[in-house]
């Protein structure tokens, strides 16, 4: 398949990380930059924001996945981001199972009936 | 006309509903293979210890391993595909067997240097391969991050952590997929929408024209 090569960004718990980076995603680089958060209890929701739009700023990120109750914290950037790439998928952590009713792009596809479209 | 916008709705809010129903049965598949993921990373810490399965066993630097290749198809929708990028430069599978060959000469040229002078013309000619042989081990050091990310953990690993990686490898695999029907769904939902316009001033347009 044709176009540049782009990494998966991850932001999510310690094991959600752990998992990932296993699977040979995740970058670190000498200059500690990295296309990974490990959000933890004092993670701060600026930060998770933060570096969010880090990932949604660099041309070489093709997908982030975030945990959904991460996203739950930074909806409003999540709602905000309409652009295809980098796509945002929302993923369940190991104390909030996966709500389908909260992911932004169900609802943005679940919110365009209305009664009057079906005369 | 209206017929015709008619038509192309319907087959429209069809695709639209198979997509849905593909995406659901994807994302349901993608959530079940994390929490086995999970599972195995619990397994594999209640073996080794809580610490040895963490974020302190990360490398100081990593190397992607994974990449993903993104392509814009002719009606506006995304293709997403996988690659994984396990072995290193060519340079490094060719040269690592010379290396093997050079480091003989290299040790016992080593160890000949406390022996006596008869025998430094050797040591001389396989000195003249040390720096070589330095350089690749340079080489080969200069990229440590296409290491397996297993060995962060140690050595000999539990057969659950290797099940993890496993089980996220496939993860990702679909996180692809489903990235690509995420932005199937949303390009057939705007086409909707440009339809049901059309409907909706189609159907203005013939009330307009009877009440005339």
């Amino acid at each position: 398949m044709a176009g540049r090569a782009k990494l998966v960004a991850v932001i999510g718990d310690e094991d959600t990380c752990t998992g990932f980076l296993l699977s040979g995603v995740g970058e670190l680089k000498k200059t500690r930059e990295s296309n990974f958060l490990v959000v933890e209890k004092d993670t701060s929701i600026a930060e998770i924001e933060e570096t969010f739009r880090g990932f949604l700023g660099r041309d070489d990120v093709g997908i982030i996945l975030i945990n959904q109750f991460v996203a739950e914290m930074i909806r409003h950037a999540i709602d905000a981001h309409v652009q295809s790439i980098p796509a945002v998928l929302e993923i369940p952590s190991k104390e909030h199972p996966y709500d389908a009713s909260k992911d932004s792009i169900l609802r943005r596809a679940e919110g365009m009936f209305s009664a009057e479209d079906f005369r | 006309m209206k017929e015709d916008v008619s038509l192309r709705l319907d087959q429209c809010l069809l695709r639209f509903m198979d997509q849905l129903e593909l995406l659901e049965e994807k994302r349901e598949k993608l959530n079940s293979l994390i929490e086995q993921g999970w599972f195995c990373i619990s397994k594999a810490r209640y073996a080794m210890g809580n610490k040895q399965v963490s974020a302190l066993q990360y490398s100081n630097e990593i190397v992607p391993q994974v990449c993903v290749h993104v392509r814009r198809v002719s009606n506006g929708e995304m293709e997403f595909g996988t690659e994984r990028m396990d072995r290193g430069p060519s340079e490094d599978t060719t040269n690592t067997p010379r290396q093997v060959e050079e480091v003989g000469p290299v040790d016992e040229g080593v160890r000949r240097r406390k022996t006596t002078t008869a025998k430094d013309s050797k040591a001389q000619s396989n000195a003249s391969v040390k720096p070589v042989a330095e350089e690749e081990a340079s080489v080969n050091k200069g990229s440590p991050g296409h290491q397996d990310p297993l060995k962060w953990f140690g050595i000999l690993v539990p057969q659950s952590l290797k099940q993890a990686q496993s089980a996220f490898s496939q993860v990702i695999e679909l996180s692809a997929e489903v990235a690509a029907l995420q932005t199937a769904v949303l390009v057939t939902r705007k086409e909707l929408q440009t339809l049901m316009e059309e409907k909706h001033k189609a159907a203005q347009g013939k009330e307009k024209g009877k009440g005339s």
